[in-house]
């Protein structure tokens, strides 16, 4: 028998050299130059107001600071998403496809390295694509917080109004500019996106082609949003008071244990463009489900993975 | 030393399979087909071994069952006494697939460098280790180059540098030739060569009889699934009733003498004589590297 140590179950090492791997490689494919049309989109909104928006004599002026918020952080879901879905359904086919993948299980690499090395490699690159989107996200915003402010404080003052008045109204914009509650939103899309991949590596264990994983891995995303939806019309009484009956009850259930739902990350994401109370505590159970999603979905892949043959 | 410092390593084989089964399932009841069939061999530390047969015989299929990517329906597989399922066996494993494909982005350094932090090496020992690889396959020029660009014989190459990273003992080569030109396959069969020279266990498949012929000390001869034959590649491939004897520089009196010598002494009796041939590999080799000299002079002439 050999003299050399013996493998371990898991190695955060091994799963940390696969995820640089994984990262290196989505840099050299130049993932990063989506960000340019989102930098061009993000830049562009300073100079569209929005066609409800009635300028500085508006009831409510910080309702242009909303959309840009909204379409921001809808951008960055929307992108990181699909990155999420498209980067990790053609990662692992990829490497069985190219054969990279044997010679990587004939090294002392147990497949669970594997796996989280590639979700983790996925993962940062999303970390850091929605990092840039986020600074840019402020920096726009914040111009254009203190454009709505500067035009609100000219025209109230010209109407009359007293400084404190004005400097009430600006504190007002102010508050729906960049704040720690906007980051918790960006967080939220963060996380979600996460466990899109987590999803979508899933699906690539078993999966046999790369159209297959990114369709499924839609229609779960789709599902995930719209399922909290689903149950409340499944679990509780109907408009004529029908109570729901065991199938809807166990269909229900089961949708509710396999499909994430998104509904929570999207309320959040809601409610950071809202400006309204987000708490510190809020953020630890989205990021408590996050890590029991992608648990979940890795302890699958690997038992599925585990089994494979090449 | 290590905990297996009491056994002696000489007694453990290199490889063994043991009475391998494979069958793969069909897309409906009994459609499935049995690729492996009770299949046994076993490689003795530092030997050449050649699994050899038609495609779809059962060769790859052994091959990936020693190696842990496809489980055995029956039988067992070790490599130096670890069962081959086990991750830890891989570790004295250096794998080069058919046709191998590598990740394009990776330079050849940078491709040589991740398997040996697989393997669990790093700092200067990797970084060493690295160049002593590359130099190995002779691509220390092509180090910082991107894999994307390079040809079927470079990547071959860089695919014994990376299933050698490590400093395994044994090296599992499917078809390490195939698609590589005569000049690039004498490369690799020479580095085999001294891989053998170093003590290196090698488990090949090829389809190139030829060169499984010039490398290997034993061979195995899988059909449909079976072993067909096994053994000694001298005791397999000799004709015991046939004498060859080579002559150098023979007048043709000498070899009348011989002819006349044959029929008088009525016992056996003369086949066939004439020039033995050099091989068409060799020919174009010679060729080759005759006229790539002879251009080096012409141009070290004009400059």
């Amino acid at each position: 028998m050999s003299d050399r140590p013996e493998t371990s179950f898991f190695s955060p090492r091994r799963a940390g050299i696969i995820a640089l791997s994984t990262v290196t490689q989505l840099v050299r494919m130049k993932v990063f130059y989506f960000l340019a049309p989102i930098a061009l989109l993000f830049v562009g909104l300073q100079f569209f107001d929005a066609f409800w928006y009635e300028g500085p004599e508006a009831s409510q002026p910080q309702q242009e600071l909303m959309m840009h918020k909204n379409l921001c952080l809808g951008t960055m879901m929307l992108f990181s998403s699909l990155f999420a879905i498209v980067s990790t359904a053609l990662l692992i086919p990829g490497d069985i496809e190219d054969r990279t993948l044997y010679t990587i299980l004939c090294k002392p690499v147990p497949r669970l390295d594997y796996l989280v090395g590639k979700l983790l490699g996925v993962i940062s690159v999303i970390f850091v694509a929605m990092l840039v989107m986020d600074i840019l996200m402020v920096v726009t915003l914040n111009y254009r917080t203190q454009v709505v402010s500067a035009e609100l404080g000219e025209y109230l003052g010209a109407i009359g109004w007293g400084e404190e008045e004005v400097r009430q109204g600006q504190a007002e914009v102010a508050s729906h500019g960049p704040s720690l509650i906007l980051q918790y939103g960006v967080l939220a899309h963060f996380f979600k996106a996460s466990i899109i991949a987590a999803v979508a590596l899933l699906i690539s264990t078993f999966s046999t082609s790369t159209l297959f994983t990114i369709a499924s891995s839609v229609m779960i995303w789709i599902i995930g949003a719209v399922q909290s939806l689903a149950r409340e019309g499944l679990f509780t009484k109907g408009e004529y008071g029908v109570e729901p009956g065991m199938v809807d009850r166990i269909l229900g259930t089961i949708i509710s244990l396999v499909f994430p739902d998104f509904q929570l990350f999207e309320s959040v994401s809601d409610g950071a463009a809202r400006v309204m109370e987000i708490g510190m505590f809020d953020m630890l159970h989205l990021g408590g489900l996050t890590f029991f999603y992608i648990a979940i979905y890795t302890v699958l892949s690997w038992f599925v993975f585990s089994d494979k043959e090449f | 030393m290590g905990r297996y410092a009491g056994l002696i390593m000489s007694e453990v084989p290199a490889v063994q399979v043991n009475r391998l089964v494979k069958d793969f399932r069909g897309p409906f009841r009994g459609g499935g087909i049995r690729a492996v069939d009770e299949v046994s061999l076993s490689i003795a530390p530092g030997e050449v071994y050649g699994l050899i047969g038609p495609n779809g015989s059962g060769k790859s299929t052994t091959m990936k069952a020693v190696l842990g990517l496809v489980k055995p329906t029956a039988g067992s597989c070790a490599i130096f006494g670890r069962d081959s399922s086990k991750v830890d066996s891989r570790m004295e494993v250096g794998f080069l697939p058919e046709n191998p494909y590598f990740y394009k982005h990776l330079s050849a350094a940078e491709t040589v460098s991740f398997y040996g932090k697989l393997c669990g090496m790093r700092g200067a020992a990797l970084k060493a280790r690295v160049d002593e690889m590359l130099e190995l396959v002779g691509l220390e020029e092509a180090r910082h180059r991107r894999l994307r660009g390079f040809s079927k014989g470079m990547l071959q190459r860089i695919g014994l540098a990376q299933a050698l990273v490590q400093d395994p003992r044994l090296v599992v080569l499917d078809e390490p030739t195939a698609g590589v030109d005569p000049m690039g396959s004498r490369q690799i069969r020479d580095l085999i060569l001294d891989l053998k020279g170093r003590g290196i266990t090698v488990f090949l498949c090829s389809h190139l009889l030829e060169q499984v012929q010039e490398i290997c000390d034993r061979v195995g001869i899988i059909h449909r699934g079976k072993m067909v034959n096994e053994g000694d590649l001298e005791d397999l491939t000799s004709i015991h009733d046939r004498t060859e004897i080579i002559l150098q520089d023979a007048p043709p009196e000498l070899l009348e003498q011989i002819r006349n010598l044959v029929d008088q002494a009525n016992k056996g009796e003369l086949v066939s004589e004439g020039h033995p041939r050099s091989s068409l590999e060799s020919l174009f080799l010679k060729e080759t590297i005759e006229a790539e000299s002879k251009q080096k002079a012409v141009s070290t002439k004009q400059s």
